[in-house]
């Protein structure tokens, strides 16, 4: 298999080995690479993306955190102390953690709704997000907007609108910001599938590959875009194609491997901090869950899908074998993270229940900047 | 001091303010290397380069975000639309993006949209469009309409130093009007030192006792004719120009009609949900027992503008029809 595989990576793909693409097979041991008009595969060297112990500790926290986070609001969600709706991201934590993780304190993530992870790992406040989430005072829009729509303005996190497609373009302007300014950085941001069908979407890719704005974006492909799935939503074998059409590179990846995610971002960042420009990275994951706390997606979803998804590329689960395996952390390093991350979700709900409401006399204060 | 054209006048803003902060820049289609569809930027790319003058794709939702995310991140940029029709491309950008931004505590958008509105010559359907409407609902917008070269220079500077989102409406109409050719209350200094006009201030362009016309953007130049007519038959007529629609001078409108008693509002958008309607109602609330007479609205027909000039011209509010509404005014 590993031959296979390494041999084709030095021959060019030929279209109609991409036709019958299959993420969960073919995506197993290798990624798409494209740079022009070619794409190849790409075998992963797993041994080479050992991470030492320090560095597991953190990724596994970080990872950990985002579902403990989620499942707590979740939870919450069922209690009664979230107004409105909540989506959640499980099965995309490490396409979160592992992209974030890769930018500087001083740079931007712009994340969309799907990206907990991002958020934790970019340095938001699990107590925030939760009084966010609650419409409390003390989160981050003051009760003003709610669920993932948050930004965090202390981490260089920004806020996003639910209508898809908006935030590439203002990420690829963050990035032009840079640009301009001359700061070395790079700008990080999310679309999901459903959402390159935008014309947004197109708009900014083609705007930052023509000024090479320093930007990477990744496709959260999780195979659904609320009801829809992908064989209503494009009609190419795989989204990270477009890539060439813009002038840009291009990845097709597992994106529920935390260390795969990101060796391949952090590279895209390198490459838009040194002014080649950006990089379009499909990330594929499978959503585990519906697509908000409302949606019964047992009717739709294609479970026999779903649970070999569930059962072989959990984020999470992956990349607790791969720590074993590897022989990085033990089962019992691996249990306690768990717990702290599950003590530190249950630590900041209470902390956010806690925080008053905001005060209705405030209620149309704030529309204008002074 | 010096008399100059509108569109000198926008030209000398920006090219001021981009000498004075480089955090401004411009965006748009055909304004660098072209100077723009109507030139106001010519010359421009030349001297500030291509990374401040960027002629963007034509994709006015890509650029017009872009533009925004370069706001939150420390930068002012100014973003011309070829047509103020073709702000309707980056719609979800500035009302949902924009201008709700602060309120969500997420920080200041300090952004200018240049919109050239107006009809201008046959420009038909998708070239005329009187845009504030569009805009006016949203909160977080400022929404400004300079009817002089003065204004036009002293509200974009002001535009581009103000932290919040502000739609310029800039009037394709007056670019080319040479300041002699304009009645005299138009004709005004444009100083060559550095100024803003403040928003959210009216300027009473004359004077008067019977009742008050108040209006904006390119309709002044038909208040005023129609005032001067109503003058020669005895009737005192108060031309207000309320240059800023968000924030609006309310002080300004209640004091003059508090004053005369007679309220005529003109403007050359559609009168049905047109900014008029809600001047309306802030009078009929606020001073209902100071008005002698109902209030009047002239405005453009309930239909999109058409090109054909007998079409276009019975479309548009003319002197004759503002002449008419005056004289019922003042003989209630």
């Amino acid at each position: 298999m590993r031959a296979k595989i390494q041999n084709a990576a030095s021959e060019p793909v030929r279209s109609e080995e991409l036709a019958g693409l299959d993420f969960f097979r073919d995506l197993a041991d290798r990624y798409l690479s494209i740079e022009g008009l070619e794409a190849r595969w790409v075998p992963i060297q797993r041994e080479d993306l050992r991470p030492g112990k320090p560095d597991a500790l953190r990724l596994h926290h970080l990872l950990s955190l985002t579902r403990a986070v989620e499942e707590t609001l979740d939870s919450a969600f069922r209690s009664g102390h979230i107004p409105g709706t909540a989506f959640f991201s499980r099965g995309n934590e490490a396409a979160g953690v592992g992209s974030a993780s890769c930018l500087r304190e001083e740079e931007w993530l712009v994340p969309m709704h799907r990206n907990c992870g991002a958020h934790l790992a970019k340095g938001h406040p699990p107590v925030s997000i939760m009084a966010h989430f609650f419409g409390r005072a003390g989160g981050p829009s003051e009760g003003r907007d709610g669920n993932f729509h948050m930004g965090y303005r202390p981490k260089k996190i920004t806020q996003l609108i639910s209508h898809i497609g908006t935030m590439v373009p203002i990420a690829a302007g963050i990035a032009w910001a840079a640009k301009l300014q001359r700061n070395g950085q790079a700008v990080l941001t999310y679309i999901g599938d459903g959402g390159t069908s935008s014309g947004d979407f197109h708009e900014a890719m083609n705007f930052a590959a023509v000024r090479k704005f320093p930007l990477a974006v990744v496709i959260d492909n999780n195979q659904y875009a609320y009801k829809t799935p992908l064989s209503d939503q494009y009609a190419c074998p795989a989204l990270a194609l477009r890539a060439s059409g813009y002038g840009v590179p291009g990845f097709l990846i597992d994106g529920t491997d935390v260390l795969l995610v990101r060796e391949v971002v952090s590279r895209a960042l390198e490459r838009a901090r040194r002014g080649g420009g950006p990089t379009l990275i499909e990330s594929v994951t499978m959503r585990l869950g519906g697509h908000s706390v409302y949606d019964r997606f047992t009717d739709y979803v294609d479970m026999e899908k779903f649970k070999l998804w569930q059962e072989k590329r959990d984020p999470i689960k992956r990349f607790d074998q791969y720590l074993i395996e590897y022989e990085v952390l033990t089962p019992e390093e691996i249990a306690a993270s768990h717990a702290r991350a599950r003590r530190e979700a249950e630590e900041a709900r209470d902390a956010a229940l806690k925080l008053p409401f905001p005060d209705p006399a405030k209620v149309a204060e704030g529309v204008f900047a002074e | 001091m010096s008399l100059i054209t509108y569109r000198e006048a926008l030209s000398a803003a920006l090219w001021e303010e981009m000498e004075r902060d480089e955090r401004v820049f411009l965006v748009g289609e055909d304004i660098g290397l072209g100077g723009g569809a109507f030139y106001i930027t010519k010359g421009f790319q030349q001297h500030f380069g291509r990374d401040r003058v960027v002629d963007a794709p034509l994709s006015e939702a890509g650029f017009t975000g872009a533009a925004i995310g370069a706001a939150l991140a420390g930068m002012r940029p100014v973003v011309e639309y070829q047509f103020a029709d073709f702000v309707t491309e980056a719609f979800k950008m500035i009302v949902d993006f924009a201008a709700g931004n602060h309120y969500r505590r997420m920080g200041p958008v300090p952004i200018v949209l240049r919109l050239p509105s107006a009809a201008l010559v046959s420009g038909g359907p998708y070239h005329s469009v009187n845009p504030e409407s569009w805009f006016f609902g949203t909160p977080g917008l400022k929404i400004v309409a300079p009817a002089t070269a003065y204004d036009a220079k002293g509200m974009l500077k002001q535009a581009i130093r103000d932290d919040n989102p502000v739609i310029f409406m800039e009037y394709k109409k007056f670019y080319n009007y040479r300041p002699a050719d304009l009645p005299p209350q138009l004709q005004i200094d444009v100083p060559e030192s550095d100024y803003t006009v403040p928003f959210g201030q009216a300027r009473t362009l004359r004077e008067g006792e019977d009742l008050t016309l108040l209006t904006f953007g390119t309709s002044v130049l038909e208040a005023l004719e129609a005032a001067q007519v109503l003058e020669r038959e005895g009737v005192s007529a108060e031309v207000i120009d309320l240059r800023t629609l968000v924030p609006m001078d309310k002080e300004a409108i209640l004091r003059s009609v508090k004053k005369t008693g007679k309220l005529l509002i003109l403007h050359e958008a559609r009168k049905r949900g047109g900014v008029g309607g809600e001047i309306a109602a802030l009078i009929a609330e606020e001073v209902f027992e100071h008005l002698d007479a109902p209030i009047r609205r002239v405005g453009a027909p309930d239909c999109p503008v058409p090109l054909s000039p007998p079409l276009e011209k019975a479309y548009l509010p003319g002197t004759a029809q503002v002449v008419g509404a005056l004289r019922e005014l003042a003989a209630f």
